[in-house]
């Protein structure tokens, strides 16, 4: 038991070393960030907490937050939830009661947001998600729940107009998803995109979250010689079936992964096999805005980044920085830290971020960002669509 | 020398009063015992009476989390919903029951283990009824939150005083006498005219009822549930060391394992974020080492060891 | 879910190359599932430690390969030889302790150890994915209009190999001998001076040595991380289930079944359906038939 007073005694420590500061006192801001620090979904918990460090540090780097005559320091209180959604909700709930936390991060996707955004609402607690991007999370008809990705259709549709009109040939289309809500969702969204313009939809398969071996799935699909084969899931699924696929010596016209090309870790791992791969992401460090935010343009946030980390952002990255930077910013905007004032600020927030574009629509997820399209070409990501910020060119064929 | 269960009672009854001392997050840890009481309880009707190794206590839950929800979803008012779970486990119970408890030890082991993923996979693949992998969520209820977190901690805590009686009952009534024979030799109390297999379904079925309502109502409280958590593995090995913790086959044992459990779960989750269940092993295997008869166990011969050294002193 | 385009001289085609995966799959499941069997039926103990040992042996043969260059095919010596040393200690240190105690105990011991050794791999190597990018990778050939995946083909080979020599030292060598005595009658063993705790010890290390070589030969297949020790251990009891227990024949038949079971439940059920057949077909089987395909007793 007696461990349980740690806390206790860090935050006597910490007002303790507070006293001493010749400094006007500085006061804390906690903000919730209930995340899957362990279990499945913990590569993408430990990609949030890099983002929201980022920002944190360079929020305390600068003195910290100034609002209504005060100087408020960035603490960002984080709980592991073991991958299990419904002890995220049960986390963001101790967050706000017990750690009386002001403001919170969703948890990590949408399912979680989803689950996690009842108990914002109770409380009347702002809650930013940084990686819920399919529609059903936002239209419960919510005030407190914000979102940094723009829906599902945004990243299918753009892409498909591109291959449809290439003039290329590409009339089929094979579908593969993960029987979990964000890559069905997200499959589901191509196959609406897919036969808004006039392709065929060959074949439409789903495999269950723990699949080990995609090769009958595979040859199944190589019997209808698609154009293109879209596939969703996450990172390790795709390096799985990137290689099963070569192995089998399914070669189509166009292959599009969602999500994980994004991550230098896939190109890493599937080295020659990424080659011509295509996908799409809410957000690429090739874009480049000049934000009103602490960090200002896109590059210098890049730069920042990389110096603490060594490693390019991604967009999940990206996204997590960028919630704090929002919330930071409709805190100036408020004028205080009351979470009704700062959720005010939030929905009529219309500005520029390094992360792009902000503003929210009524069910208050993001509608000003425009998702770059993306192709693996020789080991590095170019982004082709959209044209302000295009690279290179789609190239066609050669998959190996 | 025991605890008599009066007093286990007493105290659970005492827990009652939490809402007037403390705030929502400790009604949430009072909720929490409350339900580990009652998959801990129930665990022991087979395991501890009967001696069966059951893995099934997740499929139990689940089952009843999600006939709870769809029952809910399809607008049944709620205390009706969690009876209703309890009885779909229940009969799930009895069914599975008959088909497996002819099978011993380890076979029996992974038969109960292998219906939670079984009913995981068809969980997740029903994606009609049950929502798949995207996971369902309830319909909300109009209530203050302070009012919700009373609710679900007296229905749970109820759900919990329901179980001991039950619990108690068994212990002192022919059902608990002939689980008692089956542990202890299963063949000879066959020949001496126990009907074993009745009885062992029995058991079965008792040690599913309460689950299935305490994964019910564990729906409506977190108002959210997918398959992988309400089937997880962790909520069927989890009640085993509660009761291993307790004392096995005992009244009393499987409540204070309970809480014990709690209390330690709490501690390494808040204080070892990243190696939490790394810690949770280490108390698994030190309490296999260090206390294998729980502590009741270990105060019962306490106790004994004590008196043979006064009535040694004495002479 | 077969496409109503495909006309019937390819359906043949389909069906052998849908058997041929499964088949290498298969190959690959026997080896995780032996070492498994031979623990459960040797020492009456259910390791729940097995999945974590493979996936150790995957990142014995990852390091190996990224920072002296060593194939993981080769790294099969290595990660077996550590593996069998840390199966030794776990058993001569802790299970041996509590191995004559009911089956829910030592369940409970190797859970708990799994907690700590999978959450230990987390922390030492995070739970990122990783896999072996190999420079000189064999690639596919094609045989008779039916891919052969090279590196998956000779994994499984190997994974055949190893297989077979386990099999022979039970058989032939004086320490196999006594494993195949303790098994059969314990008291009986120990009273022809067979240092039955040694053999325990012996036995988990070879259990752990296979896990650990079939992790190495896994590596080259399935990306690596500690996340994938539930799914090894879930492969292994239906392996185990399904061929029947302690023998090393009913785990290499066990797991062909699977990989087929699997194979096929993709192509006429659906992909998202492989792991629910394969777990019904093994509640069936426990209910009707629990001495699995094989029919051979297991060692109660």
């Amino acid at each position: 038991m007696g461990f349980s007073f740690k806390p206790w005694l860090l935050s006597v420590m910490g007002a303790a070393m507070m006293a001493v500061q010749p400094a006007a006192a500085q006061e804390t801001l906690r903000i919730g960030a209930p995340l899957p620090l362990t279990g499945p979904l913990s590569p993408e918990g430990l990609k949030q907490q890099r983002g929201y460090d980022l920002w944190a540090e360079t929020v305390n780097g600068k003195g910290g937050i100034e609002v209504g005559g005060k100087t408020y320091n960035v603490e960002i209180v984080y709980v592991d939830y073991e991958s299990n959604t419904p002890r995220a909700v049960q986390t963001a709930e101790r967050l706000i009661t017990n750690d009386k936390v002001n403001f919170l991060f969703a948890p990590f996707g949408s399912g979680a947001a989803k689950a996690a955004s009842s108990v914002a609402e109770r409380y009347q607690i702002p809650m930013i998600a940084a990686t819920a991007s399919s529609s059903s999370v936002y239209d419960q008809g919510y005030k407190y729940l914000f979102g940094t990705f723009t829906p599902n259709q945004t990243l299918t549709a753009p892409l498909t107009n591109i291959v449809a009109d290439s003039g290329q040939g590409v009339k089929t289309v094979a579908i593969y998803a993960r029987n979990d809500l964000f890559p069905l969702a997200i499959a589901n969204e191509m196959k609406a995109s897919a036969e808004a313009k006039d392709l065929e939809v060959v074949s439409f398969a789903e495999y269950a979250i723990g699949t080990m071996d995609h090769a009958s799935a595979l040859t199944l699909m190589l019997q209808s010689q698609p154009d293109w084969v879209f596939i969703t899931g996450y990172i390790n699924d795709l390096i799985l079936m990137r290689r099963q696929m070569a192995d089998l010596g399914i070669k189509p016209k166009v292959l599009t992964m969602i999500a994980g090309p994004a991550y230098k870790e896939f190109i890493d791992a599937t080295g020659p096999l990424s080659q011509n791969v295509t996908s799409a992401a809410w957000w690429h460090p090739a874009v480049s805005y000049e934000g009103k935010d602490l960090f200002g343009s896109t590059a210098n946030y890049v730069k920042a980044f990389e110096d603490k980390y060594g490693a390019t952002p991604d967009y999940a990255e990206a996204s997590a920085s960028a919630a704090g930077a929002i919330l930071q910013l409709a805190i100036g905007d408020a004028g205080s830290i009351d979470p009704t004032a700062v959720r005010d600020a939030l929905a009529a927030m219309d500005t520029v971020t390094f992360y792009g574009n902000v503003r929210f629509d009524e069910t208050g997820q993001i509608d000003s960002l425009e998702p770059p399209v993306f192709q693996i070409q020789d080991g590095t990501t170019k982004t082709i669509y959209p044209e302000a910020v295009k690279q290179g060119e789609m190239r066609y064929g050669d998959i190996q | 020398m025991t605890v008599r269960p009066i007093y286990v009672l007493a105290a659970l009854l005492l827990v009652a009063f939490l809402p007037l001392v403390g705030d929502n997050y400790v009604l949430r840890l009072g909720t929490m015992f409350a339900m580990y009481a009652v998959l801990a309880q129930s665990w022991n009707i087979i395991g501890g009476y009967a001696g069966y190794p059951s893995f099934a206590t997740a499929a139990f839950f689940g089952l009843g989390a999600y006939a709870g929800a769809i029952l809910q979803g399809n607008g049944l008012p709620m205390p009706l919903a969690w009876l209703a779970a309890g009885i779909v486990a229940g009969l799930f119970a009895a069914l599975m029951g008959a088909a497996i408890l002819h099978l011993k030890g380890h076979y029996f082991a992974i038969a109960s283990l292998v219906l939670a993923e079984v009913l995981l996979e068809v969980t997740t693949s029903w994606t009609s009824l049950t929502g798949g992998g995207m996971g369902l969520n309830l319909p909300v209820i109009r209530m203050s939150v302070e009012a919700q977190a009373q609710l679900f901690f007296w229905a749970m805590l109820g759900l919990a005083v329901l179980t001991f009686l039950m619990s108690w009952y068994v212990s002192s009534s022919r059902i608990g006498f002939a689980l008692r024979c089956i542990r202890q030799n299963e063949d000879a109390s066959s020949m001496v005219g126990v009907n074993t297999t009745f009885y062992k379904v029995v058991a079965f079925v008792l040690s599913a009822l309460f689950v299935g309502s305490a994964g019910a109502l564990y729906a409506s409280w977190v108002f959210y549930i997918e398959p992988p958590d309400v089937y997880s593995v962790l909520t069927s090995v989890k009640p085993i060391v509660m009761v291993m913790l307790g004392g096995a086959g005992t009244v009393a044992g499987p409540v204070i394992g309970a809480a014990a459990f709690l209390v330690m779960e709490e501690v390494v989750w808040r204080n070892f974020l990243s190696i939490h269940s790394a810690v949770l092993g280490l108390l698994i295997v030190a309490l296999i080492f260090f206390l294998p008869n729980g502590v009741l166990g270990f105060i019962r011969k306490r106790k004994r060891t004590g008196a043979d050294h006064s009535k040694e002193t004495a002479a | 879910m077969v496409p109503a385009a495909i006309e019937p001289t390819r359906y043949s085609m389909l069906y052998a190359q849908i058997l041929l995966n499964g088949l290498v799959l298969g190959g690959l499941y026997a080896c995780i599932a032996v070492g498994f069997s031979l623990v459960w039926g040797v020492l009456n103990v259910i390791n729940i430690l097995h999945g974590s040992f493979v996936v150790l042996g995957s990142y014995i043969a990852y390091f190996a390969y990224v920072h002296l260059g060593i194939h993981p095919f080769l790294s099969v010596i290595l990660a077996g030889g550590a593996l069998f040393a840390l199966g030794y200690v776990v058993q001569a240190g802790l299970i041996n302790r509590v191995v004559g105690a009911p089956v829910l105990t030592t369940l409970v011991l190797t859970f708990g150890l799994d907690l700590i050794l999978n959450n230990g791999m987390i922390v030492a190597f995070t739970a990122d994915y990783r896999t072996v990018q190999l420079a000189h990778p064999l690639g596919s050939t094609v045989v008779g209009g039916l891919v052969l995946p090279l590196d998956r083909l000779v994994a499984m080979l190997l994974a055949c190999v190893l297989t077979v020599i386990l099999y022979f030292v039970l058989v032939r060598s004086s320490i196999g001998r006594a494993i195949v005595a303790v098994r059969m009658d314990r008291e009986a063993a120990a009273l022809m001076g067979v240092n039955v705790k040694r053999i325990y010890a012996i036995t988990f290390g070879l259990g752990a040595l296979m896990a650990g070589a079939a992790g190495s030969l896994l590596s080259l297949i399935f990306p690596i991380s500690p996340l994938n020790g539930s799914e090894f251990l879930g492969i292994a009891f239906i392996v185990c289930v399904l061929g029947g227990l302690g023998s090393i024949s009913g785990a290499i038949v066990g797991g062909l079944a699977l990989g087929a079971i699997q194979s096929f439940g993709a192509l006429l059920i659906g992909p998202q359906h492989g792991l629910t057949i394969a777990f019904v077909l093994l509640i069936i089987l426990l209910i009707f038939k629990p001495t699995g395909i094989m029919g051979r007793r297991g060692y109660e």
